[in-house]
């Protein structure tokens, strides 16, 4: 009778693999993650060896102290809880090795020391953690393949991640994945985080979840076709001590319509990622209420629904169009000094976190992301260019067309009508925006000095509708 | 004419577009939203307490145009859109109405009264007129009698056939050399009353101009009106019906129009008096009563309105009181209805002897 492996033997192998990874992201050098899985065909029900092997800096036994042995539906053991850790630290002289019983509670007989190795001299560090679990190994593919996918958001640098999928001995029944980020066009060892997140969304983006080795072509164009936006909010508090750091990205991407042919297109829903102190996690109730609570509206957007399930986030907006697609990364980690406590950001700190990368977003490409208002008076914006170009090009006087042109960064020579009622709309554009995020206190009335102004404006508000009833066209 | 407007130096409205233009494009390029600030006019209210200021030709506030609102957006790109038309039109030294200029975009226009308020914008955004922007009016006006002037250089010699009628000139602003030997204006409502009168032979026994501007009078003849004010001094005696439609009129003439509130100052009568027809006319003058046509709901709502504007408060107390009697009693009639018993009535024994009541009294 072949067990199942449960979500909770997911969720501790994801916990090892995150472990394994933030080891690597410590570390200052380049760090390789590999990840093992062998089912062996022999037995039945299969049982398979788990390791997970990492060059970053030495583990902590601390981490282990959390850690439960997974259970099934009837509380029976799926595993024996024993764990095999092999770790050293660069400056020490022998790899230590240990056995850690998840099952016992009492913190002595948890870790057994067993005898370690010497390192001869060799400097290095590295961890290897190995556990053999009942069960197939089918059920544990697809999580640690979506923990590397989304990882490669975060596009840290110096990690190198593979999965190794074994069944036998023999290479026929092997499958290897390779991880890692594409470091040709970002200069990702100076970057901020933001910018790596930033880099790492648009390629989780363009390539599809990153199942993709590069840009799928079907949907997209050009990376640089992207729409993105960032926001990052901190903050602070000193006598708690917890300070952390809020970064949220947006990208928007046009997609081609050859998308149709496209196996993976999206069905126009927005996926939210969230990652808690560089590790990808679901998505918090206090963030599901901001994204909830968020003044969508004055960015044209629409929101009809939000779908969470198990903290895979997918936003439903009305309205939309087709060949548009929304993503948004959120996330949020303790800054250097901090202690180490649970505290999250808060609402009102990612409510502010997205309303920055809207505004970023809106800033950069004009036009953009407008409220329905703004696009109302958007509508008048040929026009207005057209009267405008009109009036330059129309006048006899050549001086002033020039100075005209100049001034809009054109060279009299060179000018062509059509480029320069093009560059008209687009400043037009970029004003209705701007005159969007503005406050709004220049629009406030001033206070009256001697009477009431309400009772003034009512008597003349409703004489021009009435006024001039028999005249106009005479006029 | 005198007043603000006659030097070229300020009309010069090719060099006012260009400063316009330049402005608007440097604003836009510098990402700042253009601001067109657009002087209010109004010249009554329905304000009742006493203290509004409607009889000066002051500015009564300002509309301050951006970008932020959709209508003023409106407004703004319909501005634009006339400003070109007008540039054109002054570079080429063409002419064209209002009407032809509606007809040029009717699509994007939509209705007659968007580019007369496009026109109005820019005339008080400008401070010139609208015959500066090359904006021709169609004259609808006519005047007869002891006349004689001058239009562009053309004669126009109303002394020599007395009981025919000339048009009112269209460029009141090339009208000169005004003679008269009148001794009064009488201004009437209809063609049908002016026709009456020349008919009747009225210029010949009497000594005096008439005019009618054929029902609401267009700008030209209310501009003609005040040029012969100022220049011959003469008292001037405005006939209507006996309805709110008459009464307007006669408001029209004397305090101006709210669409033309701008530019008040050359376009009112200020001492035109009423010679009638008043409500109690009917019973002097015997009117039958089939000529007495009930106030309709609408006429009634009009004469309310009518009696809440300022002016009527302010300054002439006894035209209030005509009005709220013609209320009162709910009925109105024409002119015409004079005239029952006898053809001539009008210009042989109402409007004479009215006048010369109005020459007694004070």
């Amino acid at each position: 009778m072949a067990m199942e492996i449960t979500a909770v033997a997911q969720k501790l192998l994801l916990q090892l693999v995150s472990s394994a990874f933030q080891r690597c992201r410590l570390s200052e050098d380049l760090c390789r993650l590999s990840v093992l899985l062998d089912q062996s065909t022999a037995t039945d029900p299969p049982i398979t060896s788990i390791s997970i092997a990492d060059t970053g800096i030495g583990c902590i036994l601390e981490q282990f102290q959390d850690l439960r042995c997974p259970r099934d539906f009837n509380g029976a053991k799926i595993w024996d809880g024993l764990l095999s850790v092999k770790t050293t630290c660069f400056t020490d002289d022998e790899v230590y090795f240990y056995h850690i019983n998840l099952d016992e509670y009492i913190s002595n007989k948890r870790l057994k020391r067993q005898p370690s190795q010497s390192k001869n001299g060799v400097k290095f560090s590295g961890t290897e953690v190995s556990l053999s679990v009942f069960g197939s190994m089918d059920v544990l593919v697809a999580p640690i393949l979506g923990f590397f996918q989304k990882i490669l958001v975060l596009h840290i640098p110096n990690v190198t991640m593979d999965l190794m999928v074994k069944q036998g001995a023999s290479p026929g029944t092997q499958t290897q994945y390779f991880f890692a980020v594409n470091a040709e066009k970002t200069p990702c060892f100076t970057a901020s985080n933001l910018e790596r997140l930033k880099f790492g969304l648009e390629d989780y983006v363009l390539r599809h979840e990153n199942c993709l080795a590069t840009m799928c072509d079907h949907c997209f164009s050009e990376r640089e076709h992207l729409k993105v936006g960032n926001g990052t909010i901190c903050h602070e508090d000193k006598h708690k001590r917890v300070g952390g750091t809020v970064e949220v990205v947006i990208v928007i991407s046009d997609l081609l319509e050859t998308t149709q042919h496209c196996s993976r297109s999206c069905d126009g829903k927005t996926k939210v990622l969230y990652f808690d102190n560089f590790s990808p996690s679901p998505v918090p109730h206090f963030v599901l209420s901001a994204l909830k609570k968020m003044d969508w509206k004055s960015y044209g957007l629409i929101l009809a629904n939000v779908n969470d399930q198990d903290g895979h986030v997918f936003l439903e907006w009305e309205n939309f169009p087709s060949f548009v697609q929304i993503e948004i990364a959120l996330h949020w980690y303790h800054n250097q000094h901090a202690t180490r406590q649970k505290n999250g950001p808060g609402i009102n700190l990612v409510k502010k976190g997205i309303k920055n990368a809207l505004d970023d977003l809106k800033a950069k490409h004009e036009g953009f992301l407008l409220s329905s208002h703004a696009r109302k008076i958007c509508s008048y914006v040929p026009d207005l260019a057209r009267s405008i170009a009109g009036l330059i090009f129309s006048s006899t006087d050549l001086d002033f067309q020039g100075d005209c042109l100049s001034v809009l960064g054109f060279q009299p020579q060179e000018v062509e009508r059509e480029a320069v009622e093009d560059c008209i709309q687009r400043k037009i554009v970029t004003v209705i925006g701007m005159n969007e995020r503005k406050p709004q206190k220049d629009q406030e009335a001033a206070p009256f000095l001697f009477f009431d102004g309400n009772s003034e404006t009512s008597y003349f508000e409703e004489e021009e509708v009435e006024g001039e009833y028999y005249s106009t066209s005479l006029e | 004419m005198e007043g603000k407007f006659s030097s070229p130096e300020e009309t010069n409205l090719l060099q006012r577009i260009k400063e316009f233009t330049r402005s608007v494009v440097e604003d836009l390029a510098e990402g700042r939203s253009p601001k067109i600030s657009i002087n209010r006019f109004r010249n009554y209210c329905m304000n009742p307490e006493s203290d509004c200021f409607c009889s000066s030709d002051k500015p009564k506030g300002q509309d301050i145009l951006t970008l932020k609102r959709e209508p003023q957006t409106y407004r703004i790109d319909m501005l634009l859109r006339v400003m070109l038309i007008v540039q054109q039109l002054l570079q080429e030294n063409r002419h064209a109405s209002k009407r032809d200029i509606y007809y040029m975009h009717p699509s994007a226009f939509k209705a007659q009264s968007v580019v007369d308020r496009a026109i109005g914008d820019i005339c008080i955004l400008f401070q010139c007129r609208r015959y500066n922007l090359n904006v021709v009016s169609v004259g609808n006006g006519l005047v007869m009698g002891w006349l004689k002037f001058r239009e562009a250089g053309r004669k126009f010699d109303c002394l020599n056939s007395l009981n025919t009628a000339f048009p009112v000139p269209v460029l009141v602003e090339e009208v000169e050399d005004i003679v008269s030997l009148a001794e009064y204006i009488l201004v009437v409502e209809k063609e049908t009353v002016f026709q009456r009168l020349a008919n009747d032979m009225f210029c010949k026994i009497n000594r005096c101009i008439v005019i009618t501007g054929r029902g609401y009078p267009d700008v030209s003849t209310r501009r003609f009106l005040r040029l012969l004010i100022e220049k011959l001094q003469l008292p001037v005696h405005c006939l209507v019906d006996c309805d709110p439609y008459g009464f307007e009129i006669l408001a029209t003439y004397r305090f101006g129009s709210m669409q033309m509130a701008y530019d008040i100052e050359s376009l009112r009568a200020p001492d035109m008096k009423w010679l009638g027809a008043f409500p109690s006319d009917s019973e002097i003058y015997d009117v039958p009563k089939q000529c007495l046509l009930p106030l309709t709901e609408e006429d009634k709502k009009r004469t309310e309105a009518l009696l809440l504007r300022c002016y009527l408060k302010r300054e002439l107390p006894q035209w209030r009181l005509e009005l709220e009697t013609m209320l009162e009693r709910g009925v109105k009639f024409e002119i015409e209805a004079l005239s029952v018993h006898s053809l001539s009535f009008l210009s042989e024994v109402y409007i004479p002897s009215k006048i010369r009541r109005e020459l007694n009294s004070p």
